[in-house]
């Protein structure tokens, strides 16, 4: 840490871009415009990095990307107007799966809001949606102490968007206001602990369990809590089911794990969650999609915790809630646990029954195609366990889901409370930014892809070894997939045409490779993943093909 | 989903909040953007300057009504919220 001895006159921008180094940002996302000028200027000798997108959208995913891979939050900085209306759906990604994430845009100066200024936007109304907190700085004084308090807000209790509105006139004026030793916020207090009873009834629902499970969330992760859920498993015999923002919270190899859960889970997962008789859901928010997996006689059977109090009994009525940290409260109830093994009960959970066809995981795919599993298992076999996987949103992202083995917390990355098309892209060139050590993956469809694919030079710009699977099926498969299932095959505007990927890849810079026979597969992703910079892989997939 | 019928009532929230630009926005935007009428909205000061006290009656199920509370009070800027049935 260093000091700003006395009071340092320097303008509001200057403040600005002090107060995020002080934040101990590294890395801005961004684009600049008129209103937020004077601050790119601050931002030309800032101590952290600069990464310039190529649509205010994919900053934005690009520094999701960065916070969920890294686990701190991540910053984007964009202008007025435009500026921000662009950064709607990211701010809502990140918001809707609590990623801590704070976004800085410029403002017309104060005088002119209100008076439909050139490019100015109702920046607080337009986010306060997507956020769960907004700011409009009224003065370059408030600067330092908002800086602070949107990180502050954006990392404590359940964490979330952040977005600070700064009016032009603001980041010129002159302020000699500090940096604050510590944040204090009279009415935000998300700390929450287990009273000592609720940890006791808790200890006594596991001791007194005999077919336990335990449902781990995004919460899970978000808490770096995944290390305690195992350790619980292993000593009280409890199998663990994840929910798709939970992926890696446990290995895919622990003997305990049964895989996803949730309408697009495993079935062995689902019937462990129908079967069970105490369901310990651990940072899950019971979202549509993992609560309809769980049939209503579950319900009084679910011991629920999270640091939220609203998502308790939001769409599920539970047995018991507890409002705490994960980490904490399993750090707290482990020296009541009772070593076990439900021997019995675990075996029954690992047991695969009928599990009906799957066209995904084909042992011999039609000529021209490759199965949608060997180009998963491809991946993580030439990745060796230090894959992050970032995916997209429709079929892909759910073959990802099911079928990626060995990832590591905060290693899957994807959009899953909004499910926004366009995230794949850029959320992994800012996991390749807070990753370098890792090989990032992204699995995206042929139709999100075209959502943002201008974000594919920024990877070959900064020439960063992010390795682009674009799953062609020619069709928004998962929309047409419920068309075959619940509209009688009416299929209407989900075939479409791409563009040719590869030369698209290389317009921008990146080697692009097309890979239709599954014979070429593993040489392909093998020489992708070892090339240290992007490559693109079009991978042919058959339409026909059903997540 | 909504689905179960359950019996709706008019719930009196009584809401103590910062006084800052854009609170009654964000409290307001938070029950109606969830579809919930508001039926009377009073804001007046309190002897503190810097606290607000917002009186909002709001037609629904108990479960709903305890839903919007626990939200309220993650609002960053809401200090205390309390309720009681008409
Ligand atoms: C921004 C956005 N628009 C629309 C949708 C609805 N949607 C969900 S999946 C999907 C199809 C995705 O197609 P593609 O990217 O080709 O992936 P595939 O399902 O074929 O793997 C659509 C249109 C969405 N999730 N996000």
């Amino acid at each position: 840490m260093w000091r700003y001895g006395g009071a340092v006159v320097r303008c509001g921008a200057k403040a600005l871009v002090e107060g995020l180094e002080r934040a101990g940002v590294e890395v801005v996302f961004g684009y600049p415009g008129g209103n937020v000028i004077d601050i790119f200027d601050c931002v030309r000798t800032a101590k952290f990095r600069f990464v310039l997108g190529r649509h205010e959208q994919g900053c934005v995913h690009m520094a999701d990307g960065y916070a969920r891979s890294l686990g701190r939050p991540g910053v984007a900085l964009v202008t007025s107007g435009p500026g921000l209306t662009n950064t709607i759906t990211g701010l809502g990604a990140a918001n809707m799966d609590g990623v801590p994430l704070v976004l800085v845009c410029g403002q017309v100066p104060l005088d002119e809001m209100g008076t439909d200024a050139f490019q100015e936007a109702d920046t607080t109304g337009l986010t306060r949606a997507v956020s769960k907190h907004n700011f409009l700085v009224k003065s370059a004084d408030e600067i330092p102490e908002t800086i602070a308090q949107a990180f502050y807000i954006a990392t404590h209790g359940k964490p979330g968007v952040v977005v600070i509105d700064v009016p032009r006139d603001c980041q010129r004026a002159q302020t000699a206001a500090k940096y604050p030793a510590r944040v204090s916020l009279r009415a935000y207090h998300p700390e929450r602990f287990a009273s000592s009873a609720q940890v006791n009834r808790l200890a006594r629902l596991v001791n007194a369990a005999r077919r336990p499970i335990i449902y781990a969330g995004g919460g899970v992760i978000a808490a770096e809590a995944s290390a305690d859920v195992v350790a619980l498993a292993h000593k009280a015999g409890i199998p663990v089911v994840t929910t798709m923002m939970g992926i890696g919270a446990i290995d895919s190899d622990d003997p305990l794990s049964l895989g996803m859960g949730g309408i697009h889970g495993e079935p062995a997962a689902c019937r462990a969650l129908a079967d069970a008789d105490l369901v310990l859901a651990l940072g899950v928010r019971f979202n549509d999609r993992t609560a309809a997996a769980l049939p209503r006689r579950q319900w009084a059977r679910i011991v629920h915790v999270d640091c939220d109090a609203s998502a308790i009994n939001r769409n599920v009525q539970v047995g018991f809630g507890i409002v705490a940290d994960v980490k904490d409260l399993l750090a707290t109830v482990d020296s009541r646990i009772r070593p076990a093994s439900h021997d019995e009960w675990v075996t029954r959970c690992r047991q695969t029954g009928d599990e009906g066809d799957c066209d995904a995981c084909a042992t011999s795919p039609k000529r021209g195609y490759v199965v949608p599993k060997a180009v998963v298992d491809s991946v993580c076999r030439a990745a060796k366990g230090s894959l992050v996987a970032v995916t997209d949103v429709g079929q892909h992202q759910l073959w990802a889901a099911r079928y990626l083995r060995h990832v590591r917390p905060r290693c899957f990355v994807s959009s899953g409370g909004m499910g926004a098309m366009g995230f794949g892209i850029p959320a992994a060139i800012g996991a390749a930014i807070a990753r370098p050590d890792m090989k990032v993956v992204a699995f995206v469809g042929d139709g999100g892809a075209q959502m943002t694919a201008e974000e594919l030079v920024v990877a070959a710009e900064l020439g960063l070894p992010v390795v682009f699977v674009v799953f062609a099926n020619g069709t928004l498969g998962l929309v047409r997939q419920m068309q075959k299932a619940d509209f009688g095959s009416r299929f209407f505007a989900t075939t479409m045409r791409s563009p040719d990927f590869v030369k698209l890849a290389g317009a921008y810079g990146v080697r692009g490779v097309r890979v239709s026979d599954q014979a070429r597969l593993d040489a392909a992703v093998a020489k992708a993943i070892r090339t240290r910079a992007p490559v693109l892989l079009e991978v042919c997939i058959d339409p026909e093909t059903l997540a | 989903m909504k689905t179960k019928k359950a019996i709706e009532e008019t719930y009196r929230l009584n809401c103590f909040v910062e006084n800052r630009p854009g609170v009654l926005a964000r409290i307001v935007g938070l029950i109606s953007g969830r579809g919930y009428n508001i039926q009377t909205l009073h804001v007046g000061p309190t002897e503190d300057g810097t606290v607000s006290r917002m009186r909002i009656d709001v037609l629904g199920t108990a479960r709903v009504v305890d839903q919007i509370i626990l939200q309220l009070r993650n609002c960053v800027n809401v200090i205390e919220v309390t309720c009681r049935k008409r």
